[in-house]
């Protein structure tokens, strides 16, 4: 289905990591940016995953009774591997983001702003 | 500042958009994605893997490296996390206690413990037997069924999690005994490097695996061993990153 001269597929990756972008640039609280990072990176995910898909094949598992055409692996493990990076990181923030609010009392952006 | 955020979403869509115009149509057969390697690994992997599931041996045999930096990332996530000062020994500025949940609200009144519903504390403790053996399968078959470790450590990890929700994290806390904990959750790259240092003498290349079809059983061995690492080592760091975040 071609929707604006593109996939719908490909729109509908494109309005997602939109949307987590406004998130991360837009809103004030830490909590709301990271999530909107998430929200990119799940973008980014499912167009790399669904990259390794073909019409009809078979999940890239060779038992009996599957084939002749199966889906490419390569882009599974890649992504396997990014969204470990990607909860490594959101670990990492979300612990900084509670040493900010211990410490200051607020994770708004506007607030923190000029704080010592 | 309003406009030029926006501005630089519509920017970003626009330049998407012109790039994902000239990708060929989704599931094409023909797309540049299937011309490389990943054909060869579906040709030839099962013979110089063993394994059945692909995505597992692109991870381990394929990837190795790759994967065993990624457990690496993943535990070096945890070092950055326990070393930050607790929460609340560093609250020093004007004695405010809130809990976290204040944290989504702006001012957010100080919220009392939410007390778990009866209901969601029964399901989960009946299903928590059904999560575990799930995820033990998921780890045991992975090489030749959909799972694998980093499946079955999400799940054991989500299992810890709704555990702790519903018991309280001290009862959950003695799952894993504190002695083990230093080593467990470290499982992940020891058990990579140590299968890779077997591998190394077997074969003469760092996480090598023996390629000969007499050998079937000892690759299973090994590869089953990095498994349960990543799974162990994984889910015993998402729980510990979870039992760190305490405010």
């Amino acid at each position: 289905m071609v929707l604006f001269g593109v996939d719908v597929d490909y729109l509908a990756f494109v309005v997602l990591f939109c949307v987590g972008l406004y998130m991360l640039v837009r809103k004030s609280n830490l909590l709301k940016k990271l999530l909107g990072l998430n929200v990119m990176e799940t973008a980014v995910f499912a167009f790399l995953v669904t990259s390794g898909m073909i019409e009809g094949a078979d999940p890239p598992i060779r038992t009996a009774g599957t084939g002749p055409l199966f889906a490419n692996p390569i882009p599974h493990a890649m992504v396997l591997t990014g969204i470990v990076v990607a909860v490594s990181v959101t670990a990492v923030a979300l612990a900084l983001i509670v040493q900010i609010h211990a410490h200051y009392g607020t994770i708004e952006v506007d607030e923190l702003k000029g704080l010592p | 500042m309003r406009w030029l955020g926006l501005a630089l979403v519509v920017v970003a869509a626009a330049t998407l958009m012109l790039g994902v115009a000239d990708l060929p149509p989704h599931g094409a057969h023909d797309a540049p994605v299937h011309t490389h390697v990943g054909a060869r690994y579906l040709e030839r992997g099962v013979a110089e893997t063993g394994m059945r599931n692909l995505v597992t041996a692109v991870l381990l045999v394929y990837r190795g490296f790759d994967t065993f930096l990624e457990v690496v990332v993943i535990f070096s996530a945890l070092v950055a996390v326990v070393a930050l000062p607790r929460g609340r020994a560093a609250r020093s500025r004007d004695g405010d206690d809130q809990p976290p949940a204040a944290l989504l609200t702006r001012e957010g009144p100080a919220q009392e413990r939410i007390s778990v519903s009866p209901v969601v504390a029964f399901v989960v403790q009946l299903l928590g037997p059904f999560i575990a053996v799930f995820a033990l399968a998921s780890l045991y078959r992975g090489h030749v069924s959909p799972g694998g470790g980093f499946q079955s450590a999400a799940i054991f990890g989500a299992l810890f999690i709704a555990l702790a929700l519903v018991q309280g994290r001290e009862r959950a806390a003695r799952l894993v005994p504190r002695g083990a904990r230093v080593w467990l959750q470290a499982l992940g790259p020891l058990s990579f490097a140590l299968i890779g240092g077997v591998g190394w003498v077997l074969t003469g290349a760092f996480l090598g695996y023996p390629a000969e079809a007499a050998a079937y059983a000892l690759r299973e061995a090994m590869v089953v061993a990095v498994e349960i690492g990543i799974a162990v080592g994984g889910a015993v760091i998402l729980a510990q990153l979870f039992m760190a975040m305490e405010g």
